[in-house]
């Protein structure tokens, strides 16, 4: 019995955030919500591959890739027009006033996605210690070419040859700092 | 909840007399004489940085600024600081400072001139960085390069506005940091500690707060805070919460090298910044020990 209570509190704790957050909304913001809540569950559902805690799989992989492209780049950018902030939006006015690092990163992550796809039968190669390598392998502050300081997309400067060639982990986590970089700047908090 | 009543208190009753005892109060402990002995390690003292936050909290990332020119605002509940310019710039940056100089402001707080800063810069949790941390740190300050950018002047009200009144502010709040390792504990644990009760700081924001901005350690370590800068807030971090919210040493530590949370989200705002300027830099080592700490119980 009183298992169960803390498996429903758990539960609940873990999604009553997003459906607070996301009710209430309409039309173009309702789309793009269920649009990044349906990245949520793919990215949930593909990290276990992606850290080798489950079997490879570069079907999953590419079919995640699939996933993230059809919900990036324009496809991303389109969703939102001018005047779609405000309430129940969680979308910051810097996604207009800075429109254009707004739709670089959309497309920065379109790109890596198809990136991913390239990679998809590299398999993993484990990331250990991605960022630093590229922070110590340089004996400045500036960390190379990571695109750290001005910047905010980890992936911005990589071409599709490089992806292709990349352990599709090393992919993945650039798009998962993507993602961050854009809600770093383009997302609201949570109230 | 008796400081800040005590130091309402003292702030309150500051007259002029008041004030110019406080600017009398001698602060700070001389340096190290070996510091300019030290050779520091760019590599090391850039690592330390990422970690520290200097680069997430000095770089203008929102306005486009160079790295570490400073200006970002932050809207205290007393008024408005800017993140000073720590580039190399003799004139706005710290290019005419000794590594004296740099010490004694990253350990103690302490302006080359003796003035206090204030405590928006997370100086407290970086009092017991060793020396031959503070030489790696100014090794790798020393290679960014200058930027000829004016730093901006705090913003702040009577009483603020006069830095004495921070001494008060230090007599009440600064503690030493909870760094030092636990005999006997696990090394893991123990570097955890050293680095979220130091470097890089999550009790900063993570830890509630009194109403005269100090942390109040005995009874919201961790519990989060809703008196942030710019209104921010930050979820409570005990052990109990993230446990709760589906938190593990490992999903914490992929969490602070690439911002996925356990539900697949991925970190915004403040928390993003953490990780992309900061976290992701850090060895799976110290993420894993930074995890391991948190998830344990830590008092």
């Amino acid at each position: 019995m009183k298992l169960s209570k803390i498996v429903i509190v758990i539960a609940f704790a873990g999604t009553s955030g997003a459906v607070l957050a996301h009710s209430g909304a309409t039309g173009v913001v309702k789309e793009r919500m269920d649009g990044m809540s349906a990245l949520e569950k793919s990215v949930k559902a593909i990290t276990p591959i992606m850290r080798g805690k489950d079997d490879y799989d570069a079907d999953k992989v590419r079919a995640f890739a699939e996933d993230v492209a059809t919900h990036s780049g324009e496809a991303m950018t389109r969703l939102f027009p001018a005047g779609s902030g405000g309430m129940p939006s969680e979308a910051k006015d810097a996604v207009w006033s800075d429109w254009e690092e707004f739709a670089s990163l959309a497309e920065d992550l379109h790109r890596l996605s198809e990136g991913l796809g390239m990679a998809a039968d590299n398999g993993i190669g484990g990331v250990s210690g991605a960022g630093s390598a590229s922070m110590m392998g340089t004996d400045t502050m500036m960390g190379g070419q990571t695109g750290m300081m001005g910047d905010a997309s980890p992936g911005a400067m990589i071409g599709f040859e490089e992806l292709a060639e990349m352990p599709a982990d090393a992919v993945f986590t650039m798009i998962a700092q993507t993602c961050s970089a854009c809600h770093t700047k383009y997302r609201a908090e949570s109230k | 909840m008796r400081k800040s009543f005590l130091g309402l208190v003292a702030i309150a009753s500051l007259g002029a007399t008041g004030l110019a005892a406080l600017a009398a109060w001698p602060v700070g402990v001389p340096t190290s004489s070996r510091l300019s002995e030290l050779s520091g390690n760019v590599a090391q003292g850039a690592y330390l940085a990422r970690a520290s936050g200097c680069i997430a909290c000095h770089t203008n990332i929102e306005g486009g600024g160079a790295p570490l020119a400073g200006g970002v605002a932050l809207e205290t509940p007393f008024g408005t600081l800017y993140s000073p310019n720590l580039t190399t710039d003799p004139e706005h940056g710290l290019g005419d400072w000794k590594i004296e100089d740099f010490a004694r402001a990253v350990r103690q707080g302490l302006s080359p001139e003796g003035q206090p800063y204030y405590p928006a810069f997370t100086y407290p949790f970086y009092q017991n960085f060793t020396d031959q941390q503070i030489a790696d740190l100014w090794a790798a300050f020393q290679t960014v390069p200058a930027v000829a950018e004016q730093s901006v002047e705090p913003d702040m009200p009577f009483p603020f506005n006069q830095r004495a009144t921070l001494k008060v502010w230090r007599a009440l709040y600064l503690d030493p940091p909870r760094t030092d390792p636990v005999p006997d504990a696990d090394p893991v644990w123990n570097r955890g500690k050293e680095l979220v009760e130091g470097a890089t700081h999550c009790g900063a924001c993570h830890t509630g707060r009194t109403f005269l901005g100090g942390r109040d350690y005995e009874n919201q370590h961790f519990k989060g805070s809703d008196m942030l800068p710019g209104g921010g807030k930050a979820p409570a971090i005990d052990t109990g919460t993230l446990v709760s919210r589906g938190w593990d040493i490992d999903n914490l530590a992929y969490a602070l090298r690439t911002g996925i949370t356990p539900s697949g989200d991925a970190f915004g705002n403040a928390m993003g910044e953490v990780v992309l300027y900061g976290t992701k830099f850090l060895g799976d080592d110290d993420l894993t020990a930074i995890a391991t700490y948190l998830l344990d119980e830590h008092g």
